[in-house]
């Protein structure tokens, strides 16, 4: 009996890490996007969570509206979404690049009103339900019923974070994307087109949020309203992690996925969010610079 | 010279807000009523971001600090809302200063994030915790302003109310501007360091620009309560905080009049563009951006501009 209630709190955990997992490496994703184009080109997003919003939307328009196979439906949506980084950089990036702090921050929140609505008037206010390559289907381990969906979504987000980590510091182009982001204008002494980095940033930024749109909408409802939580639950994960650091906004992701989850079931549902904001804010003002770092939370 | 101008413009803008509601209808007022008690918590905000330089978003948040004080006191309570509205406003300044002696150690994006974590937790808070907040549903039946004998109940008295609240926090802002705090507020944001140098406190001053900010923001919070009635957690969510900032920066950051006209402006804009329907906020969302790369000084410039033009035409 007593043998029986521990293994079924064991598997109730397990499932919950699992799940806090998949959060996780979705909200490390987003916070990834945050961080590549505030590091190469100095602008804080915040309209990040809107581009989640509209990754997970396109894909329900190939997969669900336009009737494709997951496979094509997730490329043309991902295609979709890099041209959407190109836009982006047009329209919002270049007008307000040389601004304020502040100028900026309003800017790609209005930019993020904009986007959310012109989403409402396009795919409606009724949420959808995308369907997983795995539909529900649930892997038995040791007892414990996991997600395919979830694992699908750790596995994804990890391969595209390492071809990432391999693109930025392998690669020629990385190396140039990263003098960029070290210092624009002797790199653009150094020959390096540096308007060209800054849209292929924007691009990475469009394919990083609009996997994780595609990758959180089965586990969610795709709902119009869906950025905002994401961006906040990022903008957390970026702070905990380091506001620069790769690996920052990883584990920072993660840490945020699980406590989300784990906090849930465990303490509060209803303050569930509440608590992963008290973590942000007590990090803000015990350890500005995060886990990972360094020290530039006074830097203005 | 300046000065003058712009006190006789602030006279004359008072005056002609005295004989206005006889023009006005139902629910016009009813929106400019909302138009002047946001007014109130941006000319609060112009302390914090116009004048010191502080990027919060959570003044919506100190906003519905002061709506719930005063709610909480007026309802559960049954204190007289002459006395709750004070007291709303001392506990919002209180609020301020506990949470801004940690987080103002934080500058550019960082104070912009843990702020924007203060909003969101507010309204985490405000809709679960359902025995004293009320949850989604709020709280309701608050009572309005009375005399003995005369209740301040309508949209069209309740107008002179906000009119002399205003009137008297403008004239407070422009005083506490002109003053040696004003003057240290204005010199944090230009340069930090100097500032310092010159022992002057900085964080002290930062967090008098905060404090005065939120106790703005509470004033206008319990003046709003009392309007309506009734408060819920969707009123002050971090949007109205973002809609704060945009008033500000539409009107013209670090400046009075600009705060108000910033607040009338664009509370007003949807009632303009009612028409739009569904793709209202779209075209809000592309005009603040327009105006914030084009008129990055606010729509206030443009009078200066417009002046400078008449004065080359004129030689």
């Amino acid at each position: 009996m007593r043998r029986t209630l521990w293994s079924s709190r064991l598997q109730q955990f397990v499932q919950l890490i699992v799940s806090g997992l998949a959060v996780g490496s979705v909200y490390a994703l987003v916070g990834l996007a945050f961080i590549m184009v505030n590091e190469a080109t100095g602008v804080v997003n915040f309209a990040t969570g809107q581009m989640v919003a509209i990754g997970c939307f396109l894909a329900v328009s190939t997969s669900l509206q336009m009737g494709l196979p997951l496979a094509p439906a997730y490329a043309l949506a991902l295609v979709a979404m890099a041209l959407f980084g190109m836009v982006f950089y047009a329209v919002v990036f270049r007008p307000l690049q040389d601004r304020p702090v502040v100028t900026v921050i309003i800017g790609t929140v209005m930019i993020g009103i904009v986007i959310q609505n012109a989403a409402l008037m396009t795919w409606g206010s009724v949420p959808f339900r995308p369907r997983s390559p795995f539909g529900r289907q649930v892997i038995d381990v040791f007892g414990a019923a996991l997600s395919a969906h979830a694992l699908f979504v750790i596995v994804v987000a990890f391969l595209m974070i390492g071809l990432l980590y391999l693109f930025i510091y392998r690669t020629a182009i990385g190396a140039r994307m990263r003098a960029v982001a070290q210092d624009r204008d002797a790199a653009r002494l150094m020959g390096i087109g540096v308007d060209r980095m800054f849209v292929l940033t924007w691009i990475i930024a469009g394919l990083l949020t609009g996997a994780a749109g595609i990758l959180v909408g089965p586990m969610w409802f795709a709902d119009v309203n869906m950025g905002d939580p994401i961006a906040l639950k990022a903008f957390a994960a970026i702070i905990i992690g380091g506001f620069s650091s790769v690996p920052g906004a990883i584990v920072g992701g993660i840490l945020v996925g699980l406590a989300e989850m784990l906090g849930a079931a465990y303490i509060s549902s209803a303050y569930k969010d509440g608590l992963v904001f008290l973590v942000m804010i007590l990090f803000l003002l015990v350890r500005p610079q995060g886990i990972f770092g360094e020290r530039i939370g006074q830097r203005a | 010279m300046k000065a003058r101008s712009a006190l006789l413009a602030a006279c004359a803008v008072f005056l002609v807000a005295l004989v206005l509601p006889a023009f006005i209808s139902g629910y016009g007022i009813r929106i400019l009523n909302l138009a002047l008690i946001s007014a109130i918590a941006v000319i609060g905000l112009n302390f914090a971001f116009g004048y010191a330089g502080l990027i919060t978003l959570a003044q919506a948040g100190f906003v519905g600090c002061g709506a719930y004080i005063t709610a909480i006191l007026s309802t559960t309570l049954g204190l007289s809302p002459w006395l709750s509205i004070p007291a709303a406003v001392v506990g919002t300044g209180f609020i301020a200063v506990v949470i801004g002696l940690p987080m103002l150690r934080l500058k550019g994006h960082y104070l912009a994030l843990a702020t924007l974590g203060f909003n969101v937790s507010f309204v985490i808070v405000t809709t679960n915790w359902k025995s004293v907040m009320g949850g989604t549903d709020g709280i309701s039946g608050i009572p309005a302003l009375a005399l003995p004998g005369w209740a301040f109940a309508t949209d069209h008295r309740y107008y002179y109310v906000i009119w002399v609240v205003l009137a008297v926090a403008t004239w407070c802002a422009w005083r506490i501007r002109n003053s040696h705090i004003g003057l240290a507020m204005i010199a944090v944001r230009d340069d930090e360091i100097a500032t310092g140098a010159a022992s002057v406190g900085v964080t002290r001053i930062k967090l008098q620009a905060f404090a005065l900010a939120a106790v703005y923001a509470g004033l206008s919070g319990a003046l709003f309560a009392h309007m309506a009635n009734f408060v819920a957690p969707d009123d002050f969510n971090l949007g109205h905080s973002i809609i704060y900032l945009a008033m500000l920066i539409i009107g013209g950051e670090g400046s009075i009049l600009g705060s108000i006209a910033g607040a009338v402006i664009v509370t007003f804009m949807p009632e303009l563009m009612r028409d739009l329907g569904i793709a209202y906020m779209i075209v809000f969302g592309a005009l603040m951006l327009l105006i914030l790369i084009f008129l990055p000084k606010g729509l206030l410039s443009l009078t200066a501009i417009v002046g400078r033009q008449l004065k080359a035409s004129g030689r």
